[in-house]
C-alpha cells in the first residue's frame, strides 16, 4: 500500500509546500531579525496579495503572460502598501513595547480582514495554472504538477537571493549588524528609519509575490491570513527565531509534516506540524537554528 | 567550604571568556573579583549565579554540587544578586519591592487569598531603615536616583536574607559620597547579618577599603588570588594593570 | 513610614461608595431595562469576565493572550454538549466546563510559557486556531459549523430576568476571586514579574511556573464566562474559539486601562454596547475594531481609566507643590 512511488510523491508535495512556506516565512524572518517587530500581518499582506493578483489577472487579461504580469504588478502594490503601514504606523511605535507593536499588527489583520471580505467577499477563488506550467511532469509514473517545480525553482531563487542580499552586499552587513545591534549602527550614520523602511517594504513585497504565487493552488479565501502566520510561526519556532536557515529547515520539516500528515490523516495535519512545534518547545525552545536568549 | 568553583569554563561559540577558574570563597569573607575590561568578571559572576550554564566544570555551594541548577533554584539555596545595570521594579513602590525579597524567600508566593501587603511588615521596615531608604517607601522604583536605586536593589536582595551575595559592580555610577555610604553599607551587612560577600569593581577604593580576599582575573584566566597585600605586590598583577590604580 | 493609613482609608470608601452603588444599580437594571438592553447588558457581564480573566495575564501579568476565547469557547461546548447529548446535570455541566477549560489550559499554557513577549502571544494565537480547527472539522462531534443548540438552563433560570441575575452573581463572586488573588502574595509576584521578570527569576521564582499556574487561573475564568454564557444564548457555534473573538477581551483592556483592575470591564462595557450599535447597520465589525485599537495605541496608552488616573495624579500633584509653597 505504501509503495515507494507514493511516498517519493508525497515527497516532493512537501518541497513544494515547504517552498511556499518558506516564500512566506522568509519575509517574516527578515522583518523580525531586524526590526525585531514581529509582523503578525505578513499572512494579511500574503492573502491581499492573493486575492489582488486573482482581480488583476482577470482585469489584464493577458494571454500566457497575464498570471506572471499579474504577480509582479501585486507585489509593486503590496511593496507600496508596506511602506504605508512602516511609515505611517510602525515607525512610530518602535519606542513602544513589543505589547503595542504586536497590538497594532493585529489591528492590521482586523483591518485587512474586513477590506478582503468587503472586495471579494467570502468565496473561494483561484486562478488556473499558468503556462508552461499547466501540465504534470510524471516521476515514476507518477503525474506532479509542473507548477509545483515552478514554486520550488522561485523558492530557490528566493533563497539564493536573500543569501546574496545578506551575506555578499553591504546593504547585508548593515542587515546583520543592525541585527544585533541597533544602537551602534546608528551611531555609525547609517539612517535606521530608512533601513527599517526597506526591509519592511522587501518583506511585503515578498508577501504579496507568495501571495500571486499561491493563486494557482485554488486555495484563495478568507482565513487564509491566519493560517499562513501559525504555519509561518511554526516554521520559526521549529527552525529558529530570525534565522534564516533556520527559516529553511523549518519551511521543510513543516511542508513535509504536513505532505505526510495528509496522507494519514487529512484533517490532523495541522495538529501533526504541532506535535512537532511542541516536541521542539520542549527540547530546544529557541529553535534548531535559533539561538538562546542566554 | 563555602562556595567553590572547579576548573569553571564558559565558551561563547568561540570565545573562552572564562578559562579553567578555579576559586575558593570563604563563608564570612568579602571577596572581590577584579580585573582589566574583558577579563570575564562578569561572565565568572554569571556561572556562579546560574545566569549563564557552564561549559565545563563545576560549582560547588555548601558541599553540593550546583553547576546545573537554574538560577532560581541558586537563589533558594542562599544565592542572591544584583545586577551592573541597576535590576528593580519600575512601578512597584520602595516597599512592594522589598517585600517581593521576602515573599519569594518565605515561600508564600503560593498564597492565593491573603493580602500581600499584610506580611513581613517588620521585617520590610527593618530593611529599608538599614538601607536608608525608609522615607521613600511609597516612591515608584523608576522615581528615585541612581544611588538610590542601587540601594534598592540591594535592600531587595537582602530580602531573600542569603548567604552568599554577588554583587556586580555595586558602586558603579556613583557619585564619591554615594560610593562611601554603599562601601559602609556593604560593610555592615557583612558583619551584622554574617553575609558572605562576592562583589565585582571597578573602583580600586573600594576594592582595597573593604574586601578581605581579591582574585584577579585577565583574559578568562585566574592569575591572582590572596590578601590585598599579597595582589597587590604580584607581578603578574601590575604587568596587566599596566601601573593603574592598583 | 508605611502607607498613610487614614489615606488608605480614605480611598477604599470612596471606591466602595461607587462599587456600592453601581451594585445597586446593576440590581435594579430588569426593572429598568427592555429585555434587548438587558441581553445586552447580560453579554457586556460575560464578556467583562473574560476580559478580566485576560487582564490577570496582561495587565497584571504583562503577557499578552491571543487565545483566551479558545477556553471561552471550548467551555461552552462542553456544557452544550453535556446538557444536550447526554443529558447531563446543568450545575455539573458548568464545572465540567471549567474544569474542561483548565486542564486544556494547562497543557496550552505547558507550552506557551517556554516562550515570552512576542512568542507567547503568537503562540497562544496559534494555539487557539489549532481548537478552532478541531473544533470546526469535527463534524460528527461537535456538529461543526452548524454549531449546537438547544442549550437550556433548568427551569427556574429560564427567564431573561433570573438568568440575568445568575450571571450578576457569578460575575460579582468571580471579579472578588480575581480580586483578592491580584491582591495577595501570588498577585504581587505576578506584578513584579511583569515588572521585571529576571529579577523575580533571580530572587528564587520558576518564572515558566508561575506563568502557567496564572495561565491556567485566566484559563478557568474564561471557561467560566463561556459555561454560563451558553445557556443564556441557548446555543454555540465555532466563531466562539475564533481569533477574532480573542480580540475583543484585549481590546476591551486596553480601552478601559489595563493597570486598573475594573478598567477591562469598563472597556468591555463600551465595546459590547457599541459592537451592538454597530452590528445594527453594518457586518463590518472587525475593521472598526482594527481602528478602534490603533487609536487608542496612538491617543489612549492607558485606555480611559488609565488617562483618568494620570490626569488626577496630575492634579494632586499640582495641589501639593502649591500646598508647598511658603
Amino acid at each position: 500500500m505504501m509503495s515507494f512511488d507514493v511516498l517519493f510523491n508525497q515527497f516532493l508535495s512537501g518541497i513544494a509546500r515547504a517552498a511556499m512556506l518558506f516564500l512566506v516565512a522568509s519575509g517574516l524572518s527578515l522583518t523580525f531579525g531586524v526590526l525585531r517587530i514581529l509582523n503578525f500581518a505578513h499572512g494579511s499582506l500574503y492573502m491581499l496579495g492573493a486575492f489582488l493578483s486573482y482581480s488583476i489577472w482577470k482585469f489584464i487579461l493577458i494571454p500566457v503572460v497575464g498570471f506572471y504580469v499579474a504577480t509582479i504588478i501585486t507585489a509593486i502594490i503590496l511593496a507600496l502598501i508596506g511602506i504605508l503601514i512602516e511609515f505611517f504606523l510602525l515607525r512610530r511605535l518602535y519606542v513602544r513595547g513589543w505589547p503595542e507593536q504586536l497590538l497594532a499588527t493585529y489591528a492590521i489583520i482586523l483591518i485587512i480582514t474586513d477590506i478582503v471580505k468587503y472586495g471579494w467577499g467570502g468565496e473561494f477563488l483561484s486562478i488556473p495554472r499558468p503556462k508552461p506550467f499547466t501540465g504534470a511532469v510524471f516521476l515514476f509514473g507518477f503525474p506532479f504538477p509542473s507548477y509545483n517545480f515552478f514554486v520550488i525553482l522561485l523558492g530557490l531563487g528566493l533563497v539564493i537571493f536573500l543569501w546574496w542580499l545578506v551575506y555578499r552586499t553591504r546593504l547585508g552587513d548593515i542587515i546583520r549588524a543592525a541585527a544585533h545591534d541597533r544602537e551602534m549602527v546608528s551611531a555609525l550614520g547609517i539612517p535606521i528609519p530608512w533601513l527599517f523602511t526597506w526591509i519592511f517594504v522587501l518583506g511585503s513585497l515578498i508577501a504579496g509575490l507568495s501571495g500571486a504565487v499561491t493563486a494557482p493552488f485554488g486555495s484563495v479565501a478568507l482565513g487564509m491570513d491566519i493560517e499562513i502566520i501559525v504555519e509561518c510561526f511554526a516554521v520559526v519556532v521549529i527552525g529558529g527565531m530570525g534565522s534564516l536557515p533556520g527559516t529553511l529547515l523549518g519551511s521543510l520539516i513543516v511542508g513535509e509534516v504536513y505532505a505526510f500528515g495528509i496522507m494519514f490523516k487529512p484533517e490532523l495535519a495541522l495538529a501533526f506540524i504541532f506535535i512537532v512545534m511542541a516536541v521542539v518547545l520542549i527540547i530546544r525552545p529557541w529553535g534548531i537554528f535559533g539561538r538562546p536568549e542566554r | 567550604m563555602f562556595l567553590q568553583t572547579q576548573q569553571i569554563t564558559k565558551e561563547f561559540g568561540k570565545l573562552r571568556a572564562v578559562n579553567n577558574v578555579s576559586l575558593e570563597i570563604v563563608k564570612g569573607d568579602i571577596h572581590a573579583i577584579i580585573g582589566p575590561n574583558g577579563a570575564g568578571k562578569s561572565t565568572y559572576f554569571n556561572l556562579v549565579t546560574g545566569y549563564h550554564r557552564a561549559t565545563s566544570g563545576k560549582v560547588i555551594f555548601k558541599g553540593k554540587e550546583i553547576t546545573h541548577l537554574p538560577a532560581y533554584s541558586r537563589c533558594n539555596l542562599g544565592i542572591t544578586r544584583s545586577f551592573q545595570i541597576t535590576s528593580i521594579y519600575p512601578k512597584l513602590t520602595v516597599y512592594e519591592s522589598v517585600l517581593q525579597g521576602l515573599l519569594c524567600h518565605r515561600k508564600v508566593t503560593l498564597n492565593f487569598f491573603s493580602s500581600a501587603k499584610k506580611f513581613f511588615k517588620e521585617e520590610v521596615c527593618r530593611i529599608l531603615e538599614d538601607v536608608g531608604l525608609a522615607d521613600q517607601a511609597n516612591t515608584l522604583g523608576d522615581s528615585i536616583s541612581h544611588g538610590d536605586k542601587k540601594r534598592l536593589e540591594l535592600a531587595i536582595t537582602l530580602g531573600t536574607e542569603p548567604e552568599l551575595l554577588c554583587l556586580d559592580e555595586p558602586t558603579c555610577g556613583m557619585s564619591p559620597e554615594e560610593t562611601d555610604v554603599a562601601m559602609s553599607l556593604i560593610k555592615k551587612f557583612s558583619e551584622e547579618r554574617g553575609l558572605t560577600i562576592l562583589f565585582t569593581e571597578h573602583d580600586m577604593s573600594v576594592v582595597f577599603g573593604i574586601a578581605k580576599r581579591i582574585s584577579v582575573l585577565h583574559q578568562g584566566t585566574l592569575i591572582a588570588d590572596g590578601t590585598p597585600q599579597e595582589v597587590r605586590a604580584s607581578e603578574e598583577v601590575q604587568k596587566v594593570y599596566l601601573g593603574g590604580s592598583a | 513610614m508605611l502607607t498613610n493609613q487614614t489615606e488608605k482609608k480614605d480611598s477604599i470608601v470612596k471606591r466602595g461608595w461607587w462599587l456600592g452603588l453601581l451594585f445597586i444599580l446593576f440590581l435594579i437594571a430588569p426593572s429598568i431595562l427592555s429585555e434587548f438592553y438587558l441581553s445586552i447588558l447580560c453579554e457586556a457581564l460575560v464578556m467583562s469576565l473574560l476580559a478580566l480573566s485576560f487582564n490577570l495575564l496582561f495587565g497584571y501579568m504583562g503577557q499578552l493572550s491571543f487565545g483566551q476565547a479558545a477556553f471561552y469557547g471550548l467551555s461552552g461546548y462542553t456544557v452544550a454538549m453535556l446538557v444536550t447529548k447526554v443529558h447531563f446535570n446543568f450545575w455539573l455541566s458548568l464545572v465540567a466546563g471549567v474544569l474542561m477549560a483548565g486542564v486544556i489550559g494547562l497543557v496550552v499554557g505547558y507550552f506557551c510559557v517556554r516562550l515570552r513577549g512576542i512568542y507567547f502571544a503568537v503562540l497562544t494565537l496559534a494555539f487557539g486556531q489549532l481548537l478552532f480547527v478541531i473544533i470546526y472539522k469535527w463534524h460528527n462531534f461537535t456538529g461543526g459549523d452548524d454549531g449546537i443548540q438547544g442549550v437550556f438552563p433548568p427551569d427556574f433560570l429560564k427567564s431573561p430576568t433570573a438568568y440575568y441575575y445568575f450571571i450578576l452573581l457569578v460575575f460579582t463572586a468571580s471579579a472578588y476571586v480575581l480580586w483578592r488573588i491580584i491582591q495577595s502574595p501570588f498577585g504581587q509576584t505576578l506584578k513584579s514579574m511583569r515588572e521585571n521578570s529576571e529579577r523575580t527569576e533571580f530572587l528564587g521564582i520558576n518564572i515558566a511556573r508561575y506563568q502557567l499556574i496564572a495561565f491556567v487561573i485566566a484559563a478557568g475564568f474564561a471557561g467560566l464566562a463561556g459555561a454560563i454564557w451558553v445557556p443564556f444564548y441557548r446555543s454555540v457555534a465555532p466563531f466562539y474559539l475564533m481569533w477574532i473573538k480573542s480580540g475583543e477581551p484585549v481590546m476591551a483592556a486596553i480601552l478601559g486601562g489595563p493597570p486598573i483592575f475594573l478598567g477591562p470591564v469598563l472597556g468591555m462595557f463600551i465595546m459590547t454596547f457599541f459592537h451592538a450599535w454597530v452590528l445594527g447597520f453594518t457586518i463590518y465589525w472587525p475593521v472598526v475594531m482594527g481602528a478602534l485599537i490603533l487609536v487608542i495605541i496612538f491617543f489612549l496608552p492607558g485606555g480611559i481609566l488609565g488617562f483618568a488616573h494620570e490626569k488626577l495624579k496630575e492634579r494632586k500633584e499640582k495641589l501639593n507643590l502649591t500646598k508647598g509653597q511658603p
